[in-house]
C-alpha cells in the first residue's frame, strides 16, 4: 500500500522527482570530489550561496503557476536589500522591526504589482517590466551608493551553521547542550528557507487561494465558471511573490551586510530565478509544479557553477559549458513528451 | 573519565589559542618589501605581514562579470603570469572563475576556495561592500584575499590599485601643457566621462577638473558621458562637435578609440587628446601626432592582476606589505611610443596596451598574452 503511494506520488511530481534526482546526483558528486565534502564549512558555503536564488526561485513560481512570469524579482529583491540594509540594525527590536518593515515593503510591491494585473488587466510580464524599472529606481533612492550597515551579530549568526547560531547569541549553552548537538551541523540558511516554506508555502498551497492558482494556470475559464476567487488568488500570488522576493532581499542584506542597488545583478537573479522554476519542474505554460520544486532548481542552478571551482576548466569557457548542461537539464523535464498517448497532449 | 575530560578541554583550548594566534595578518610598521612595485597609497597606509608559509603556493582568480575585452585580457593576463619563469616555481595551481554580477556567487566562490585550502584568492569585487564575512573568514584560515582594480571600502585587506585621481591630473596637466607649447590659453576642452556612479569615473573626473579649475586660463568645461565605450564615446563626441564646433582639447577617460574615431569623422582639426590605452588609440597617436595629435596614453591596466598576483605571493612568504598597494601608472606619450614596444600595428584596436611593470618586473608583452590559448592552465 505504502510502495503504492510513492509510485503514484512519483508518477504525478515526475518534474519534481527528476529534478530532485538530478539534484541528489550533482550535489553528491561534488561533495565526492571536493577535498573538503561533506563537511559542515562546505554545506554552509553552498547554503549561503543557494539561498537568496532559492528565494527569488519560490517568488517567481506563483506567477508562473498562473501562466504568467514576474519580470520584477530582481527589483524587488534588489529594492529590499537596499531597505534593509538601512532598516536592520540597532536594539534587537529595532532589528527585528526593520526585518518586518523590509518583509512588508516587499509584500506591498507585490500586492501593487496583483493590483496592475487584475485591475489594469495588463498582461504579467509588460506589468512587472515596468514595475521592476520602478523598484530598481526606488533601490537607487533608498541607496544612491553601496553600503550601509546590518547588524554584524546577526548576519555572522543567520549566516554560519546552527553551531554558532547558537555560540553567537549565546543560547543553548552556547551550542553545546545536548539537544542541539543532532542540529549542529546544519546550515541556518537552509533551516531559515525551510521554514519559510513550510510555514507560509505549505498552507497557502492547501488553501482555496492557492488551489485556485493552479486552477487558473490549468484553464482560467473553467475556473471562473466553477466560481473560484481569480482575483482574490491572482492578486495573492503576485503579494506572496513580492514576500518570498523580499525574504531573498533581506537574506542577501544580511549575507552582505550591506545594500547595493546593482541593476546588472537585478537582471541576472529575475532571468535565474526563471530558469530555476523550470529546473524544479513547473510548466511556464501555467498550471502544474511547485515552490518546492523550484528550490530544487535553484540547487541544481547553483551545483552547476559549484563544479567550475574544483574542475579545471577554462575560465572563458565556462558560460557556455553551464548553458549547455543547463539546457540538457532542462530536457529532462520535457521527457514527458515522449510518453505522450496524443499529440493533443502536448498543447497542454 | 574526569581526566579525560580535562584533557580534552585543555586541549580543545589550546586549539583554540593556536587558532587565534594565527588569525589573519598583524598590523606591523614599514617599510614594506620591494617599495618601488609595492608602494604604499599613502603615508597613512598600513602595513600588514602574514606568517610566512611553505610555497609553492595555490592561488585563486574570482572575477566577477566578464564579457569586455578588457576581462578577458586581464585573464589571459593572469595565465601568462602564472607561467612567467620568475613566478612559475611559486605557484602549484591556478584557478579562474568568473561569477558574473552576482555578489552572493562571488562570495560563495571565494569561501569555497577557502575550504579548498588555497592559499591566496585575487578578486575584482562586484559590489565595493559586503564581505566582512570571507574576510573574517579568510583570516581565521590565514588565506590571503586580494581585491585589485574595484577594491573594497576596507582597510582590512591588502589591495592593488591604480591612483585614478592622479590619474585624471596627469591627463589634464599634460594637456594644458601641450595646449600652452601651441601658445593657447582659454578654450573650449571636451572631457569624456566613464560609468556614472562608479568611483573611479568619479576619482579621473575630480582629477580633470581640479587642474583645469587651478590653471590661470579660461577654459570652459564640456562634459559627455562615454560609459568608456568606444561606441558610446564616438556618438556622444560626434555630438558634441556638432553642437559646440570646435575644441582645443579632449580629455577622455575611456573608449579612446571613439573619439580619435569621432574627431577623424567630423574632420576636426588633431588636437592635444588624453585618453586610455587602447591599441588602437597609441596607432592613431603614432600615425598623426606630426599632424598636431598629441596624445597621451595611462591605462588602468589588466596587467594589474599580474601584481595583485605576485603581491599575495609576496605576503604568503611573509614580507611586510602595505595595506594598499599603488601601482605606478604606466603613462606613454606620443614622445615615446614605438611599434612593437608599447602599441602593436598588428593587434586589434581593443587590445589594452599596458601590461608591463617594470619595477616589479612584470613583464608580459602583449603578443605573449595574445597567444595564450584557451586550454587549461594546471
Amino acid at each position: 500500500m505504502r510502495q503504492g503511494r510513492l509510485t503514484r506520488w512519483f508518477f504525478q511530481n515526475v518534474g519534481l522527482a527528476s529534478a530532485l534526482l538530478l539534484f541528489a546526483v550533482l550535489f553528491f558528486s561534488y561533495n565526492m570530489m571536493h577535498p573538503r565534502g561533506f563537511s559542515a564549512a562546505v554545506a554552509v558555503q553552498n547554503a549561503n550561496e543557494t539561498a537568496a536564488i532559492a528565494f527569488l526561485a519560490m517568488a517567481q513560481t506563483l506567477p508562473v503557476l498562473l501562466g504568467g512570469l514576474d519580470l520584477s524579482v530582481g527589483a524587488v529583491m534588489t529594492l529590499t536589500n537596499c531597505i534593509a540594509s538601512e532598516l536592520v540594525n540597532g536594539s534587537p527590536a529595532q532589528i527585528l522591526l526593520g526585518v518586518v518593515a523590509t518583509l512588508l515593503s516587499g509584500a506591498a510591491f507585490g500586492l501593487m504589482n496583483g493590483l496592475i494585473v487584475v485591475y489594469g488587466r495588463i498582461q504579467p510580464i509588460i506589468a512587472t517590466l515596468a514595475t521592476g524599472a520602478i523598484a530598481i529606481g526606488l533601490a537607487l533612492l533608498v541607496r544612491p551608493k553601496p553600503g550601509g550597515a546590518v547588524d554584524g551579530d546577526l548576519g555572522w549568526a543567520l549566516t554560519n551553521s546552527v553551531w554558532d547560531f547558537a555560540d553567537t547569541y549565546g543560547i543553548a549553552g552556547g551550542g553545546d547542550a545536548w539537544w542541539i548537538r543532532p542540529f549542529a551541523d546544519i546550515p541556518v540558511p537552509v533551516i531559515i528557507v525551510l521554514l519559510v516554506t513550510i510555514l507560509v508555502w505549505v498552507p497557502f498551497r492547501r488553501s482555496v487561494t492557492g488551489r485556485t492558482v493552479y486552477a487558473i494556470g490549468s484553464a482560467e475559464g473553467a475556473a471562473f465558471m466553477s466560481g473560484l476567487p481569480i482575483d482574490r488568488a491572482k492578486i495573492a500570488a503576485f503579494t506572496l511573490g513580492g514576500f518570498f522576493a523580499a525574504c531573498g532581499g533581506l537574506y542577501l542584506a544580511i549575507q552582505t551586510s550591506s545594500g547595493n542597488a546593482d541593476i546588472q545583478q537585478a537582471g541576472a537573479y529575475t532571468l535565474n530565478s526563471i530558469a530555476a522554476v523550470v529546473l524544479g519542474g513547473t510548466s511556464l505554460l501555467g498550471g502544474v509544479g511547485s515552490a518546492v520544486g523550484s528550490l530544487i532548481g535553484a540547487g541544481i542552478l547553483r551545483v552547476i557553477s559549484f563544479y567550475f571551482r574544483i574542475l579545471d576548466i577554462d575560465p572563458l569557457l565556462q558560460p557556455l559549458i553551464e548553458g549547455v548542461v543547463l539546457l540538457v537539464a532542462v530536457s529532462f523535464g520535457a521527457i514527458r513528451t515522449l510518453r505522450v498517448k496524443n499529440k493533443l497532449d502536448l498543447f497542454r | 573519565m574526569r581526566h579525560l575530560l580535562k584533557c580534552t578541554t585543555a586541549l580543545a583550548a589550546f586549539a583554540i589559542s593556536a587558532q587565534l594566534a594565527v588569525a589573519g595578518p598583524e598590523t606591523v610598521s614599514g617599510p614594506g618589501v620591494n617599495p618601488e612595485c609595492f608602494a604604499p597609497w599613502s603615508a597613512d597606509t598600513k602595513f600588514f605581514q602574514w606568517e610566512a608559509k611553505e610555497g609553492p603556493y595555490r592561488v585563486a582568480i574570482v572575477n566577477g562579470f566578464v564579457g569586455n575585452t578588457w576581462r578577458i585580457q586581464m585573464i589571459k593576463t593572469a595565465k601568462a603570469y602564472a607561467e612567467d619563469p620568475a613566478i612559475k616555481d611559486k605557484i602549484s595551481e591556478l584557478k579562474v572563475v568568473s561569477t558574473g554580477t552576482d555578489a552572493p556567487a562571488q562570495l560563495g566562490a571565494i569561501e569555497d576556495f577557502i575550504n579548498q585550502g588555497f592559499d591566496a584568492i585575487v578578486t575584482i569585487a562586484v559590489s565595493p561592500d559586503g564581505f566582512d564575512r570571507v574576510i573574517r573568514l579568510a583570516d581565521r584560515n590565514n588565506v590571503v584575499l586580494v581585491p585589485f582594480d574595484n577594491v573594497l571600502d576596507t582597510d582590512k585587506v591588502m589591495q592593488v590599485n591604480e591612483d585614478q585621481l592622479t590619474m585624471g591630473r596627469m591627463w589634464a596637466e599634460f594637456a594644458l601643457e601641450e595646449l600652452k607649447a601651441k601658445g593657447v590659453t582659454s578654450g573650449k576642452i571636451l572631457e569624456v566621462r566613464g560609468l556614472p556612479g562608479n568611483s573611479v569615473d568619479r576619482d579621473r573626473s575630480i582629477g580633470i577638473n581640479e587642474v583645469f579649475e587651478a590653471d590661470g586660463g579660461d577654459w570652459e568645461m564640456v562634459s559627455v558621458v562615454g560609459n568608456w565605450d568606444d561606441g558610446t564615446t564616438q556618438k556622444v563626441v560626434a555630438d558634441a562637435i556638432a553642437v559646440h564646433g570646435q575644441f582645443d582639447a579632449v580629455v577622455g577617460q575611456g573608449g579612446s578609440n571613439g573619439v580619435i574615431q569621432a574627431l577623424k569623422d567630423a574632420g576636426h582639426p588633431w588636437v592635444p587628446v588624453a585618453g586610455e590605452s587602447e591599441n588602437g588609440y597609441r596607432k592613431a597617436i603614432a600615425q598623426y601626432s606630426d599632424e598636431g595629435l598629441k596624445g597621451i596614453s595611462i591605462g588602468q591596466s589588466p596587467g594589474l592582476v599580474a601584481i595583485a598576483m605576485k603581491a599575495a605571493v609576496s605576503a604568503l612568504e611573509g614580507n611586510v606589505m602595505p595595506q594598499l598597494i599603488s601601482v605606478p601608472l604606466p603613462v606613454a606619450t606620443y614622445k615615446d611610443l614605438e611599434d612593437g614596444k608599447n602599441f602593436w600595428s598588428d593587434l586589434p584596436d581593443n587590445f589594452f596596451t599596458v601590461n608591463e611593470f617594470p619595477p616589479c618586473g612584470v613583464n608580459i608583452s602583449g603578443p605573449a598574452i595574445m597567444a595564450q590559448d584557451e586550454s587549461d592552465v594546471n
